[in-house]
C-alpha cells in the first residue's frame, strides 16, 4: 500500500469525521455486549461479524493516523494503516452488516456500528472497492432521472397497464392512477412494479384520497452502497418532483430503508426542511381504518404474525399501526418474541439480498428469525418491507417454515370488498 | 524506600494529577469542537421531551438495563466493579477531609471499623470483578476483539486493587495519616508521615499510589474517557 493511497482513505474518514464518530471511536470498552445482538454473529459465531470487531477495524485505522498515542504505541491498540488485509475484512463485515442497528440497542453507550460502517463504505468506495451491484443500481437509478425523457412514455405506459387493472379489481371504470397531479394531497412514492402499486391504489381509491403517484421509485441503492451524494440524488428525484406539484405530504410504499432515507436522512443531507410530512404507507392505511375511511372485514382465520423491519420499527419508529392493521383483518394476531425494538433481523436488510455471492451467508444468518417464526406457530408473516419478505421467502423455502410471507398492503386488499378481486389461496 | 516514595507518592501524584485533568479537558475540548453530523441518530421508541430523553439517557448510562437484559452476568459484574469503584472514590474523599456527621455517630473506632468494612468489602468486589473480566477476555470464544490497551488497563486496575487490599487488610495505618500526606500534597508543602513511612505498608502505599499513578496518566488517552462519552453518546440515542 503507498502512501498517497493511505492519505487518500485517511482523508476520507477525516473528512467523515463528526462529534458522535469521534467518540464512538474513543470510547468502545470491546465489551463484546454486543455480540449476542447481531444475528449474523449469532448465527455463524464467525468473529468478523462481531459488531465491535467491525467497527474495530476503523478504529484501527483512527488510533494510528488521528490520535498521538496510536501514532507512538501503535501496539497498544493494535493500530494499522488501511491496507489489503484490512480492506479485505472491512468489505466483508460492511457491506454485510444489515444496517439493523441492533447492536446500539443493547450496547451500554449506544455505539451506532452501522454509522462507523457507514464511514467504511466511504472508505471502500475511496479504495475502489465499492460494492460493484449496489454501485451500478445507484447509477442506473440516477441515470434514470438525468435522461428522464427517454423513460416517460415507458413509465406512464406501465402504469396505464396498472390502472386497466385497477378498473378491474374496484369494478370501477373510472379509477385511476394519476401522474403529475398538481395540488394533490399526496405523493405515493412506490417500488418498481405493479406490486406495491396497485393495492395502493385500491386502497386510495377506496378511501377517496386525493393523491397522484411518483414517477420514481422509493428504493435507494445509493444508500445501501454507502455513497451519501448518490442516495441524496436518488432520494431528490420524487422530493423535488414532491415541491413540484405542490403536495401536503409524501407517502413511502411499505419499503423500510426509504421510509428512513426520506423521514430522516434526506433533510439532514440537503440541510433543507421539506414543505411537505413524509409519511409511511401503513400510518396512512390504519388512519384510514380507524376514521371509517376503509372497510375491512376481519376475513383471515389463520394465525398470523408480523416482522419489524428494523428501518420501520427500531429505526423508524412504526411499531403500533401494522399491529393494529394486521388485528383489524385476522382473528389470531401472534406477536415474535422479542418484538418491536427488541425485533431480530430477519438477515436481509442493507442491500444485502443483492449481493449474490452473500446468498448463501445470507440464509444463514436468518436463523434466529427462523427459530422465531416456528415458535409463533402462524401461517402468515406478514412485513412491510420487501427485502425482508425476500429473505423470509428464502428461509421459508430452504427451512420449510410452511408459511405465507405476505405484505400488508395485500392482506387489505384481500380482506376488503373489492368486486374484481381474484380469490387469493387462504391461508398457506 | 525514601526515594521510592518520593517518587510515586509526591512527584508521581503530581505528575499524574496534572495529566489527568489536562488531558481529559483536552479530550473534552476535542470532543466539543468536533461538528456534530446533521443526521439525527436516535433510535425508536424515543422520549418527545428533552427532560424526558435525559432521563432516559441517565438511566441508560447508569443501570444500562439493555446490556443487562442481554448479557445478565457480564452485567452483573460491571455492575458490581462500578458501584464498587464509586463507594471506593467516596472512600477516598476522607484523604481530603473526615465527613462530618458519621464520626460522631460512630466514634472514633467506630468510624475506622465501619470504614475498614466498607472499604473491605468495595475493595473484595472490585478484585473479584477485575478477574472476572481478564478471564472473560482471555478464556471467551471473542478474545480476539481484545488489544493489549484492554489488558494494560486491566493489568493497572488490578495492581490499585491489591495494593489498595493489601494496605486496607495487612496494614494498621489509619485514614488520620493519610490524611495527613494527602493535605500536605494539596497544600504543595508534601511530607511523608513518619507513622506511613515506618510501618508495614509503607511500601504498599508506594506501589498502590505507582499503580494509580499510570492509570490516571494512561486514562484520557484510553477508552476509560467512557466515564464523560457515555453520557453523550447516549443522549444521542434518543435524538
Ligand atoms: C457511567 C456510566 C458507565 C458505564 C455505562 C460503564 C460501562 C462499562 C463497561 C460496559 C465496561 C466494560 C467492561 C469490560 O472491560 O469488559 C467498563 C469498563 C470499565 N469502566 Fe466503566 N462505565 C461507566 C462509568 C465509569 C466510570 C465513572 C469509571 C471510573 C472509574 C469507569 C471505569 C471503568 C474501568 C476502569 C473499566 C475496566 C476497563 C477494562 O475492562 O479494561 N467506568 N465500563
Ligand atoms: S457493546 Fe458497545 S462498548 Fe461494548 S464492545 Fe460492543 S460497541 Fe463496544
Ligand atoms: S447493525 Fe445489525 S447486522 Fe450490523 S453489526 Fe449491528 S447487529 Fe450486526
Amino acid at each position: 500500500m503507498d502512501s498517497q493511497q493511505i492519505t487518500t482513505l485517511t482523508g476520507v474518514l477525516d473528512k467523515k469525521m463528526n462529534r458522535q464518530l469521534k467518540q464512538y471511536l474513543d470510547i468502545c470498552a470491546r465489551c463484546a455486549i454486543c455480540k449476542d445482538a447481531c444475528h449474523q454473529y449469532v448465527a455463524t459465531g464467525d468473529f468478523t461479524y462481531l459488531p465491535a470487531r467491525r467497527a474495530e477495524l476503523i478504529r484501527q485505522i483512527y488510533k494510528k493516523y488521528f490520535t498521538k498515542t496510536g501514532e507512538f504505541v501503535p501496539a497498544l491498540y493494535e493500530a494499522r494503516d488501511p491496507d489489503e488485509n484490512l480492506l479485505d475484512e472491512l468489505y466483508e463485515s460492511t457491506y454485510a452488516c444489515t444496517g439493523c442497528r441492533r447492536c446500539m440497542y443493547y450496547c451500554p453507550f449506544s455505539i451506532d456500528t452501522a454509522w462507523i460502517l457507514s464511514v467504511a463504505k466511504a472508505i471502500l468506495i475511496a479504495a475502489g472497492r465499492g460494492n460493484e451491484m449496489l454501485g451500478q443500481l445507484a447509477d442506473a437509478a440516477i441515470f434514470k432521472s438525468d435522461n428522464f425523457d427517454m423513460f416517460r412514455d415507458v413509465i406512464v405506459s406501465g402504469f396505464k397497464d396498472i390502472e386497466a387493472e385497477l378498473k378491474e379489481l374496484t369494478g370501477d371504470p373510472s379509477a385511476e392512477i394519476p401522474v403529475d397531479k398538481k395540488g394533490a394531497d399526496i405523493l405515493y412514492v412506490a417500488l418498481a412494479g405493479a406490486h406495491s402499486i396497485l393495492p395502493a391504489a385500491a386502497i386510495f381509491h377506496e378511501a377517496g384520497t386525493s393523491w397522484t403517484l411518483s414517477m420514481f421509485e422509493s428504493a435507494n441503492y445509493g444508500f445501501f452502497f454507502g455513497d451519501a451524494e448518490k442516495a441524496r440524488k436518488i432520494a431528490d428525484r420524487f422530493m423535488d418532483e414532491a415541491v413540484r406539484l405542490g403536495v401536503k405530504e409524501v407517502v413511502i410504499t411499505e419499503c423500510g430503508h426509504a421510509y428512513r432515507v426520506a423521514n430522516i436522512f434526506h433533510e439532514a443531507w440537503t440541510g433543507k426542511k421539506h414543505p411537505f410530512k413524509v409519511r409511511h404507507i401503513l400510518e396512512v392505511i390504519d388512519e384510514y381504518i380507524k376514521d371509517g375511511r376503509l372497510k375491512v372485514s376481519r376475513c383471515i382465520d389463520v394465525p398470523v404474525s408480523y416482522h419489524d423491519p428494523c428501518q420501520v420499527g427500531r429505526n423508524g419508529g412504526i411499531f403500533e399501526q401494522p399491529r393494529d392493521i394486521v388485528r383489524a383483518l385476522a382473528t389470531d394476531f401472534r406477536d415474535m418474541t422479542p418484538n418491536r425494538e427488541q425485533q431480530w433481523c430477519c438477515g436481509g436488510g442493507g442491500g444485502i439480498v443483492a449481493i449474490s455471492e452473500m446468498d448463501a451467508f445470507r440464509l444463514k444468518s436468518g436463523k434466529k428469525k427462523v427459530e422465531q417464526i416456528r415458535a409463533t406457530g402462524a401461517k402468515i408473516v406478514a412485513s412491510p418491507c420487501e427485502n425482508c419478505r425476500l429473505q423470509m421467502e428464502g428461509l421459508n423455502e430452504t427451512e420449510d417454515l410452511g408459511v405465507r410471507i405476505a405484505a400488508i398492503m395485500d392482506l387489505v386488499i384481500e380482506c376488503m370488498d373489492l368486486p374484481g378481486r381474484k380469490q387469493a389461496a387462504e391461508g398457506a | 524506600m525514601d526515594t521510592y516514595l518520593q517518587i510515586t507518592t509526591v512527584v508521581g501524584v503530581y505528575v499524574a494529577g496534572v495529566v489527568f485533568v489536562a488531558g481529559m479537558g483536552w479530550r473534552i475540548y476535542q470532543w466539543a469542537t468536533t461538528p456534530k453530523s446533521p443526521v439525527r441518530l436516535g433510535m425508536f421508541p424515543k422520549p418527545k421531551t428533552r427532560g424526558g430523553r435525559i432521563i432516559k439517557m441517565l438511566k441508560d448510562t447508569l443501570i444500562a438495563p439493555h446490556s443487562a437484559r442481554i448479557e445478565p452476568r457480564m452485567w452483573l459484574f460491571a455492575m458490581m466493579f462500578h458501584v464498587a469503584a464509586l463507594a471506593a472514590f467516596v472512600g477516598h474523599l476522607r484523604l481530603i477531609q473526615e465527613y462530618p456527621i458519621l464520626p460522631e455517630l460512630l466514634g472514633a473506632e467506630g468510624m475506622n471499623a465501619f470504614a475498614g468494612w466498607a472499604g473491605g468489602i468495595a475493595g473484595t468486589l472490585m478484585m473479584v470483578a477485575v478477574l472476572y473480566w481478564i478471564a472473560r477476555r482471555t478464556f471467551g470464544p471473542f478474545k480476539q476483539l481484545s488489544v493489549p490497551e484492554d489488558y494494560l488497563l486491566l493489568a493497572l486496575l488490578l495492581g490499585v486493587i491489591i495494593m489498595g487490599n493489601h494496605m486496607r487488610f495487612i496494614g494498621h495505618v489509619h485514614a488520620a495519616d493519610y490524611r495527613e500526606w494527602f493535605q500536605s500534597l494539596l497544600a504543595f508543602k508534601p511530607v511523608i508521615p513518619d507513622s506511613i513511612r515506618f510501618s508495614n505498608v509503607g511500601w504498599s502505599l508506594g506501589t498502590h499510589m505507582l499503580f494509580v499513578n499510570a492509570l490516571l496518566i494512561y486514562f484520557p488517552f484510553s477508552k476509560l474517557v467512557h466515564t464523560i462519552g457515555s453520557f453523550s453518546a447516549n443522549l444521542v440515542r434518543s435524538e
